[in-house]
């Protein structure tokens, strides 16, 4: 990794000390490790305007200047290795236009990822991340002629330049943490969204990610902007396959929501065991605005992740509501955070983990009100369920509160698969593991009802297999 | 890495101050030696980092010493304490040292021991529940402390009449207190801490041990005058089939940092922690409370509640943990507070640590003014709204009140009933 720089450095002259040398080398992937090179080059492969460069040479000096975090699991935390990691990757050369021009292999890809035909005619559009690209990109008609832009990041950058720069890293700056900075310096793909005023994306916009090259980190970066009165929900969904080496995940999701606007945005996260997920979510809702983050950890080996809504104009609304699993080895450290800016807005987070084997899951939250915000509500409600001796779970709420007009609850359950619940489902001739099957489903089900079919579906199918062999 | 307080901060503390303050003390070997280790550890590298969030809201430097804390000269003061109210044990500490015992007869020939701690054979117990690796100020406490107290209830000797400690601070205090309670006793006592003014300082320490089977009722009532800045801990090591119920009540001083809690250490162990604190003005208060399940069955229960008026400032941190080995264990942890004026504010950050599957736990914690339709309702009952507010307030705070044993209750429901009425 490159020296620390001085304060003196940030911010100047990156041209002259960092200027591409050579951008064929380049060409489908950067060598690894993290440099200002690895920036320049992704820059440039990218044909970005002169302020994204700019972005991302400063991003890249916060990153290297910034501590690790000293909380959280810092045993796992020190084992990413920054220069055993791939920053950028492209699987295929150009955008593709239609499902038939999608090569074969990552067609198959998808199939196992279960995006059917069928599915693909229902969907909005499906913008599915191949390594760090996107190869596959449709935007069906109608929302077209609705004015919605629904664009992977980097067309988004190219063709509404605009938008995006009045809007990127406004809500998470380079600099709010490490992880950020990160994404900041080598961001590549996520989606870009623009939903324009009074209109109301009917379906739901989905994008499915995938990692695939070993020891190659994803670096997404998404932007959803909601004008005034306009209402969407954005999916994304995520499977890996399983890798040997770990692998770094480190996403940034900007939400804006303007006057009267709503965005759900819901997302699986089912990376495989060997991957580092640091994800910074944060939206922001202005007046009338509802925003709703529905989050579901099922994978990885560390996640760390906190979505938040700023609550910025009067009356808006954020809700969190979000499942962990951890099974053996994984430690899901999740949670939530609302900052009421403004008064009469509301939230509600609600949390349910699930910790088996020698897994771990945190909640991690802040609830903030600042001074004048008043007649704000909020309520957390956090349950975890354990199976299995080795098996922790911890909650770290924080509540702080500068206005006394307001109501603030906290609740937390911890519990084991009660006795009485097995005795009674076996009294009814239901078998062990299918009885303990049931009692975690009835656990989640205020999450899973919030998928939609296909989601909800997956997610049983997945929690079936996580729980295989937990009886005993 | 957050700010540290800057190096020059952290007291100096001479260690031939030390050695001798001892030798005039009359220590023992022992206990020098504790104060010794505990002053190797009084590096300013060692002061808290507020990045971690038990120190967030409250700068650990505003506790520190302003010169050397073993220069704490013995004050002029000739309080006098006699038993006129219905008590076991009457001890008073003050200016640096044990300034009054006074032992009912009953609780003397039962063979309990009020002794200054500086010359007691405490080995095997001292430093045992609050070690100086505790933290920096329980670091300066076992190193420099002054003035101290052991209390021995023999096993199997049960009291009728609470044990009464006062603790009264001067311009530095750096008090110590040790209670052992023996195998199946029981008793209750209340550790009160008083006086004092503007610019004092306080760093107090009590260790408190839980024989078998034992019950013992504790109270922690902090009433010091305005101008106070204190840092109190209070821990007890709970042991197999005991009991030990925490009452803990802070009303006054400008800074107060309270550091309390229990390891639950024997199978069965039971332990309660109710506390009430009123603030107002700008009193600034920040309590920590623990629960540590180490062995199987044990169970817990907290409940703190917060009423805050002028500009006053609480911070909560609970926290629950339970080890692997803790199976069979319930916990529970409940903090409400309760706003009273638009420039007080509250934290609160109530944790949950828990390692093994075979557990019940639960936590709330609320922030909230009062309710509009509670005024409503005592206004129509023709109570001016003042009226109205002390009652709803009062009625907030003795829910927890209602679950403390007798004589503590009375006591602080007076302190509450006072301070109602001067707001």
């Amino acid at each position: 990794m490159a020296s620390t720089p001085t304060v003196a450095d940030i911010g100047s002259d990156y041209n002259r000390r960092y200027g591409f040398h050579d951008p064929e080398e380049y060409f489908m992937r950067t060598p690894k490790g993290l440099s200002h090179e690895v920036v320049e080059a992704i820059s440039l492969l990218k044909k970005e305007p002169e302020w994204m460069r700019e972005f991302r040479h400063k991003a890249l000096d916060v990153f290297l200047a910034k501590p690790m975090p000293t909380w959280g699991d810092t045993a796992m935390l020190s084992e990413i290795d920054f220069d055993e990691i791939t920053y950028y990757v492209r699987a295929t050369e150009k955008q593709e236009t239609s499902w038939d021009e999608v090569p074969e292999n990552v067609k198959r890809t998808f199939d196992r990822l279960g995006i059917p035909e069928a599915e693909r005619k229902f969907l909005a559009g499906v913008s599915a991340q191949y390594e760090s690209e996107v190869v596959y990109h449709s935007v069906k008609e109608e929302l077209t002629k609705q004015g919605v832009i629904f664009l992977d990041m980097d067309s988004g950058l190219r063709e509404h330049e605009d938008i995006v720069r009045r809007h990127f890293a406004t809500v998470i700056p380079a600099a709010d943490n490490k992880f950020s900075a990160l994404n900041s310096a080598v961001w590549s793909g996520g989606s870009f969204i623009y939903v324009p005023k009074n209109t109301e994306v009917a379906i739901p916009l989905q994008a499915y990610f995938r990692i695939n090259a070993e020891r190659m980190g994803q670096f997404e970066r998404t932007l959803i902007i909601a004008d005034e009165g306009a209402k969407v929900h954005y999916i994304e969904g995520c499977t890996a396959p399983v890798y040997s080496t770990n692998s770094l995940h480190s996403a940034v999701v900007e939400l804006i929501a303007m006057k009267g606007a709503r965005i759900r945005y819901t997302t699986i996260q089912n990376w495989s065991n060997n991957i580092y997920n640091m994800v910074t979510k944060r939206a922001v809702a202005h007046e009338d605005a509802v925003v709703e983050w529905v989050d579901g950890n099922i994978g990885s080996k560390l996640t760390m992740k906190y979505p938040a809504v700023i609550l910025k104009g009067e009356r808006a609304h954020g809700e969190v509501l979000s499942i962990a699993f951890a099974g053996p080895g994984q430690h899901q450290d999740a949670g939530a955070k609302m900052t009421h800016l403004a008064p009469n807005t509301t939230s509600k987070i609600t949390s349910k983990s699930i910790s088996k084997g020698t897994g771990r899951s945190s909640y991690r939250g802040l609830v903030k009100v600042r001074k004048g915000a008043h007649g704000c509500k909020t309520s957390v409600q956090c349950d975890a369920l354990l199976i299995g001796g080795a098996a922790r779970t911890d909650t770290y709420p924080t509540m702080e509160i500068a206005e006394d007009q307001v109501r603030v609850e906290h609740e937390a359950r911890v519990s084991k698969i009660g006795d009485e619940q097995l005795f009674y489902l076996r009294s009814r001739g239901i078998r062990d593991d299918q009885a303990r099957l049931m009692i975690v489903n009835g656990f989640i089900e205020p999450f899973v009802k919030e998928l939609p079919m296909e989601y909800a579906v997956e997610l049983n199918r997945l929690i079936e297999l996580e729980m295989e062999g937990s009886v005993g | 890495m957050a700010s540290r307080p800057a190096v020059e901060a952290a007291p100096t503390l001479a260690l031939e101050h030390i050695d001798a303050l001892s030798r005039a003390a009359g220590e023992d070997a022992g206990i020098l030696a504790i104060r010794r280790e505990a002053r190797a550890r009084l590096t300013p590298f060692a002061l808290p980092d507020r990045a971690n969030h038990l120190w967030r809201y409250t700068n650990p430097a505003r506790f520190l010493p302003d010169g050397d804390p073993t220069a704490q000269g013995p004050a002029d003061v000739s309080p006098t304490w006699r038993l006129d109210e219905s008590l076991s044990v009457a001890a008073l500490l003050a200016g640096g040292a044990l300034r009054v015992v006074e032992i009912g007869d009953a609780a003397r020939n039962a063979g309990v021991v009020v002794e200054d701690l500086h010359r007691a054979a405490a080995d095997g117990f001292f430093g045992t529940v609050v070690p100086a690796a505790h933290g920096f100020l329980e670091a300066i406490n076992a190193a420099a402390w002054r003035g101290g107290v052991l209390v021995r209830v023999p096993a199997g000797v049960s009291l009728e009449h609470p044990i009464r400690l006062r603790l009264v601070a001067g311009d530095l205090m750096v008090p110590r207190v040790l209670v052992v309670a023996g195998e199946d006793s029981s008793f209750e006592i209340i550790e009160g801490h008083v006086g004092g003014g503007a610019a004092s300082k306080v760093i107090g320490v009590t260790e408190i041990v839980v024989g078998a089977h034992a019950d013992v009722r504790y109270g922690l009532v902090q009433r010091w005058e305005a101008g106070v800045t204190g840092h109190l801990t209070a821990r007890a090591r709970v042991a197999a089939g005991a009991h030990f119920q925490m009452s803990l009540a802070s009303f006054g001083g400008t800074a107060f940092k309270a550091d309390v809690g229990a390891f639950l250490a024997g199978e069965g162990a039971r332990v309660e922690t109710f506390g009430v604190a009123m603030g107002g003005e700008a009193q600034h208060f920040d309590h920590h409370t623990e629960h540590i399940h180490e062995a199987r069955k044990t169970s817990s229960n907290l409940d703190f509640k917060v009423a805050l008026t002028g500009a006053a400032r609480s911070a909560y941190t609970g926290m629950i943990r339970i080890a692997p080995g803790a199976g069979g264990s319930e916990a529970y942890q409940e903090n409400r507070n309760l706003l009273l004026s638009g420039q007080a504010r509250a934290e609160s950050i109530p944790e949950l640590e828990i390692l093994t599957d075979d557990v019940r736990c639960s936590h709330g914690a609320t922030v909230s003014p009062i309710d509009p339709e509670q005024l409503f309702y005592l206004e129509s009952r023709g109570l001016a709204p003042m009226q109205a507010a002390r009652v709803i307030v009062y009625g907030f705070l003795d829910q927890t009140l209602g679950r403390l044993p007798q004589t503590t209750r009375e006591r602080i429901q007076a302190l509450v009933a006072a301070r109602l009425h001067t707001e």
